[in-house]
């Protein structure tokens, strides 16, 4: 994506000086004045400063902060799951005046979703994507939200704290090239035409035999539901018997009552 | 597969353009220095997009350190940037400490700034080693490796291994110098400066064919190294003046004032000359050290069990490739809640496509190559 010009051309260091703090403090009524409302803000131990920012008013604060008070750098996006709420912290950094800024925003557990500011820093975009991927939170605005780290047909959020690993063979492992750019797996590839098959064995039998659970599944499904589609318990029973399980000794055909 | 005209894109005299390739560079290729996969998008040889993938080397350091108690955390931190595990640990034992309120005995502290700009010296090393390496100079990687091999000698007399130290402790570090080790590392600085640096500015930084490909290749001007949150050699060569240890000075550089290595270049040959002026910058200050070393205790008496109070810091340390972080939360427990790495790797990388754009397909090597990435930071 093209850069956003900035004004500040003037590089130059500052010396570290804790009372900087101070003037970020008063220098942050700015923020106040354009939003009409007084953001919380607090003393953090390293010489930063705290503020909690509302999900809708992430954009226009972290333009101020671009534009009015000069922080050049967004430096780390950090999700946090505090189980009751996910958090989004932002960290700021200013060279000018050797500011260090935190930014959190509260989301929801259920379906979070933030504004994403790549359009204002473009280092937020793996950042954003990292979070995405470990923590499922959407950023929206994002250019490319994909996963990052993780497979792309991973199942779950791993460091949301409900995460509990799945059995790698109870998902189809195989993995199609959709575009020259991107690879794609699971639901995504039902549609294109040149999926590969790879042999998986108990992967395969799974998916064959959905409610079958294969060796090693079944205990964390019984424990947890997660992982495979969830079968509920009666709909297991109404399954047919699978063909496999027919023997010699079972005659095929109607009962010997009907027969007669 | 047809991609859309870029901008700026050349059409041949009648209209013609050549048909465009994908090459697949990596996962497993040498210049890429680790399991990073490059898709690149080819005109002729000129790099139209470049996409890259990562995640190959994704060990989910982040969940582990949530499952360890704070005493583990330095082993484990240690595999993410592992060529220059010590400043790793330096960076996980100072965000346990601020998190704690606690500080090191002054004695620690400049230990700490001994092996870390050692293991500055030794990371740099590999960095300009491979980097002759990619671009065809075969010598300065030997050299270079014999340098770094006696710094890993003297971190296994003083920590008992050669790559992952597990060294540093929370309020300390683990073991005060074995005898003979002060000496031993001033005869090596002596010789490294006397020696090695010169013969390695004699191989590569007047050799003609190493200038020709990387003097105006690759340029990062200052307001993007800014935009992408770029640090360490990487911004520094491109004029931006970021730098942990001088503008949040933390430990003993409070007391030992850094002289910031900058160049206003912003291409890879100034990237480069900054990691080699950092060298000496490090042994500068090793001998800063070894001059005004205090007595005293190596580290606090901590309980085995740490339970930090409830709170959340975020705590930098300058890493041999930029700005590396911790944002760690407490719950009062004896395992982190959350303990958040910002890898400088990870953040450098993102530049590339950008970088490449228009490059031919040599350059690639030498761009990437001048960013110094590692995997095992860019994953985790």
């Amino acid at each position: 994506m093209d850069l956003v010009p900035t004004q500040n051309t003037d590089l130059s260091l500052t010396a570290y000086d804790p009372r900087q703090v101070n003037v970020l403090l008063q220098q942050l009524a700015q923020v106040d004045a354009a939003l009409g409302q007084t953001i919380p803000k607090r003393r953090l131990t390293g010489g930063a400063v705290g503020i909690e920012v509302s999900a809708e008013q992430l954009l226009d604060v972290a333009r101020l902060l671009r534009d009015a008070l000069g922080f050049e750098m967004m430096t780390c996006v950090s999700g946090v799951d505090m189980i009751d709420h996910l958090e989004s912290v932002y960290h700021f950094r200013s060279l000018r005046n050797n500011w260090l800024l935190q930014a959190r925003v509260k989301l929801p557990a259920e379906n979070p979703r933030v504004a994403s500011l790549v359009s204002l820093y473009p280092s937020a975009n793996w950042l954003e994507r990292e979070t995405y991927d470990l923590f499922g939170i959407v950023y929206e605005g994002h250019p490319d939200l994909r996963r990052i780290l993780l497979d792309d047909d991973f199942f779950g959020h791993p460091l949301l704290k409900s995460f509990r690993p799945t059995p790698l063979t109870v998902h189809d492992r195989a993995t199609t090239q959709s575009s020259a750019m991107q690879a794609v797996a699971g639901e995504q590839q039902r549609n294109i035409e040149t999926i590969t098959h790879k042999h998986l064995g108990q992967g395969n039998e799974e998916r064959l035999h959905p409610g079958k659970l294969t060796f090693g599944s079944a205990a964390v499904f019984k424990q947890t539901g997660q992982g495979v589609e969830p079968v509920p318990e009666d709909a297991l029973n109404a399954l047919p018997e699978p063909e496999t399980l027919t023997t010699d000794n079972t005659e095929a055909g109607p009962p010997k009552e009907q027969r007669g | 597969m047809a991609t859309e005209v870029q901008p700026g894109y050349e059409v041949g005299p009648a209209g013609f353009r050549s048909e465009e390739m994908i090459l697949n560079m990596g996962p497993q290729h040498p210049s890429t220095h680790g399991v990073l996969r490059l898709v690149l998008v080819l005109d002729g040889e000129t790099v139209v997009q470049c996409t890259p993938v990562i995640g190959y080397l994704h060990r989910g350091m982040e969940k582990i350190f949530e499952n360890r108690p704070y005493m583990a955390g330095p082993r484990y931190i240690d595999n993410a940037d592992y060529l220059s595990p010590m400043l790793n640990e330096c960076c996980y034992a100072g965000a346990v400490e601020q998190l704690m309120g606690i500080e090191p005995p002054r004695r620690a502290q400049y230990i700490r700034v001994l092996v870390g700009e050692l293991e500055r010296i030794a990371s740099h090393l590999v960095a300009i080693g491979t980097y002759g390496l990619d671009l065809g100079a075969f010598t300065p990687v030997l050299w270079c490796f014999r340098d770094r091999e006696q710094i890993l000698d003297m971190f296994e007399s003083l920590s008992g291994h050669r790559f992952t130290h597990n060294y540093m402790r929370v309020g300390g570090v683990l073991y005060d110098f074995p005898k003979g080790w002060l000496e031993q590392c001033e005869k090596f600085l002596d010789k490294f400066e006397k020696t090695s640096i010169p013969e390695l500015e004699e191989l590569l930084t007047g050799n003609e064919i190493f200038e020709a490909r990387t003097q105006g290749v690759g340029y990062i001007d200052p307001q993007q190294a800014l935009a992408y949150a770029l640090t360490g050699p990487v911004a520094r060569a491109s004029g931006v003046p970021f730098d942990v240890r001088v503008n949040r000075p933390y430990g003993a550089y409070r007391e030992i004032p850094v002289n910031i290595k900058l160049r206003q270049d912003g291409d890879c040959f100034a990237r480069y000359k900054v990691r080699m002026d950092e060298m000496g910058e490090s042994v500068r200050l090793c001998r800063t050290v070894l001059d005004k070393l205090p007595g005293g205790p190596i580290s606090v008496r901590s309980p085995i069990a740490l339970r930090p109070p409830r709170g959340e810091t975020y705590f930098s340390v300058e890493s041999a490739r930029g700005e590396e972080s911790l944002y760690m939360i407490s719950d009062g427990s004896e395992y982190p809640y959350r303990a958040k790495l910002r890898a400088p790797s990870f953040v450098n990388l993102q530049v590339l496509p950008e970088l490449l754009r228009g490059h031919k397909i040599g350059d690639v090597i030498a761009i990437l190559g001048s960013i110094d990435i590692v995997l095992g930071d860019v994953d985790r």
